[in-house]
């Protein structure tokens, strides 16, 4: 069991950021957003549900504005109409050092990776445990250990991400977006520059808890290889502004 | 007319835009220190520790260079024309008023500023460029905890232990200059001339000058720096703006101060 597991219940600062939402709502619902910015037409707004536990990957264009769904998703913009809803909150109207301890509950991965350059890949992965949780100087490394070894990054902890190549910065990423074992993870482009094998094998790992369950992941990408599609329970076509369900 | 005035006003009304903006800013870097974690509390003194050794004792050097100089020729200068008149007891309150209460702290900060003060506004403005401020703000962490908090501890740290070495080194330079003038002032009578003069009020001062100077250090050139937008080509400009910002600063609180002693 993790360090992270056990002593979980001294982590105050993560029990406060669930009192936000409700444990019964879905971890992300995009209520009418108009991904296009053309109010003049309502029937061409953006829905979609993601349910607990379950791959949800939105694919669309450069142009599509699927780009800005992870963005609405953690309330750091808000849509131009219509409302992002995070466990049953609506984040975007939430104030600012509440949106922030909110955050705490989603593990978000953005485009490019990120990454603080001034820091190894070992402190980009401590960063949340450090700084968004209280927990101690022990637990945090314990923590931080089993996430070098789960991401295959112990060997290259030390360096920073400029010395790092493509693959081990997005794993570092990708590693300190589930660091708090959130409930839920939004990833901006995860696979690009990644063989089809990586981007697999990374999308099994940041969809795993730490208890064994499954987390709720929503990815937002412009393509989608077809070995990351067996991962993924929903594919979500963004065309013309609406969604369209596609088979996985 | 109207025109004119409209213009004057909107520029006003921009500059106390930008001045409560720099108010909230302080606000908030101060009121971050009661929000930080007990695993964070560490990396903090570890960065505050780092932020001193760039700040204080890298510069230390220069600061030395700089009391021992200025102290020199203002005491070797003044000692030649007071001795003229047979005021030479007047050094102690040259060295006291101009050089250890008003030189000294503007020297210090200057210096920190054209070091350090850059040096923020440009990691600032290259973390805001490169994504990583909202990285941080994505992963619930509150930028003024991470980047500004430590900095600012950094810099008043650093300001404060910098101006004690001015005022340390400044003393000894001015004894030195009293020494080798043609009155050839011996040491007790150098000290008893410089503590007669000095004052409790001297000190706090010192201190109330490296709390202030050295919190606008950090927080101008950290306020311009995280307000950076377009890209990189906006970087230099923000460390300008940053570093013309905390040189005013200095020089309008050192008139304040001069006003709230006299």
């Amino acid at each position: 069991m993790s360090p992270l597991a056990v002593r979980r219940p001294r982590a105050t600062w993560l029990i406060q950021a669930m009192s936000f939402g409700s444990e019964s709502a879905p971890p992300l619902v995009f209520r009418e957003v108009d991904l296009r910015e053309r109010p003049d037409h309502p029937e061409k707004r953006f829905q979609l549900t993601v349910g607990a536990g379950t791959v949800v990957v939105a694919i669309g264009d450069e142009d599509s504005g699927v780009g800005d769904l992870g963005a609405w998703a953690l309330g750091l913009r808000r849509p131009p109409a219509g409302r992002v809803e995070v466990f049953g909150a609506p984040i975007g109207a939430l104030p600012y050092y509440d949106l922030l301890l909110f955050r705490r509950r989603i593990g978000y991965h953005p485009v490019g990776d990120g990454l603080l350059q001034n820091l190894s890949l070992r402190d980009n992965v401590a960063l949340p445990l450090r700084f968004a949780s209280d927990h101690r100087q022990a637990e945090v490394d314990g923590r931080v250990n089993q996430l070098m070894d789960d991401f295959r990054l112990r060997s290259m902890a030390s360096l920073r991400p400029a010395q790092a190549n493509e693959e081990d910065r997005r794993r570092a990423a990708l590693a300190r977006a589930v660091a708090l074992d959130p409930d839920l993870v939004v990833l901006e482009a995860p696979f690009d520059g990644l063989t089809s094998r990586a981007a697999q094998d990374l999308l099994d790992r940041v969809s795993r808890r730490e208890d064994g369950t499954r987390r709720a992941v929503f990815a937002t990408v412009q393509d989608l290889v077809p070995s990351v599609r067996k991962t993924v329970q929903r594919v979500i076509k963004v065309a013309d502004g609406a969604a369209v369900e596609e088979a996985p | 007319m109207t025109a004119v005035v409209a213009a004057i006003g909107r520029s006003g009304a921009r500059r106390l835009s930008v001045l409560g903006g720099l108010a909230r800013f302080a606000l908030g870097a101060f009121r971050a220190a009661g929000r930080l974690t007990r695993a964070g509390r560490w990396v903090t003194l570890r960065v505050l520790i780092n932020q001193i050794r760039f700040t204080a004792l890298q510069a230390s050097g220069l600061v030395t260079f700089l009391a021992a100089i200025l102290s020199f020729l203002v005491i070797s200068q003044t000692i030649r024309q007071l001795g003229r008149v047979g005021a030479t007891d007047l050094i102690g309150t040259v060295i006291v008023v101009a050089v250890i209460r008003e030189l000294g702290p503007l020297l210090t900060a200057l210096i920190v500023v054209s070091r350090s003060g850059t040096a923020i506004a440009a990691e600032m403005a290259t973390n805001r460029v490169m994504g990583e401020v909202t990285a941080l703000e994505a992963m619930g962490i509150d930028p003024y905890i991470y980047l500004v908090l430590p900095r600012m501890l950094g810099a008043v740290v650093s300001v404060a232990a910098l101006m004690i070495l001015f005022d340390a080194v400044a003393l000894s330079s001015g004894f030195l200059a009293a020494r080798i003038s043609p009155n050839g002032m011996h040491f007790p009578r150098y000290t008893a001339i410089v503590l007669a003069t000095l004052s409790a009020k001297d000190v706090w001062l010192t201190l109330a000058k490296g709390l202030v100077f050295g919190a606008a250090v950090a927080i101008f050139p950290s306020y311009h720096g995280l307000a950076v937008k377009a890209g990189p080509t906006e970087i230099p400009q923000a460390v300008t703006r940053g570093v013309v910002a905390t040189i005013v600063a200095i020089f309008v609180s050192s008139a304040i101060f001069v006003v709230i002693a006299a």
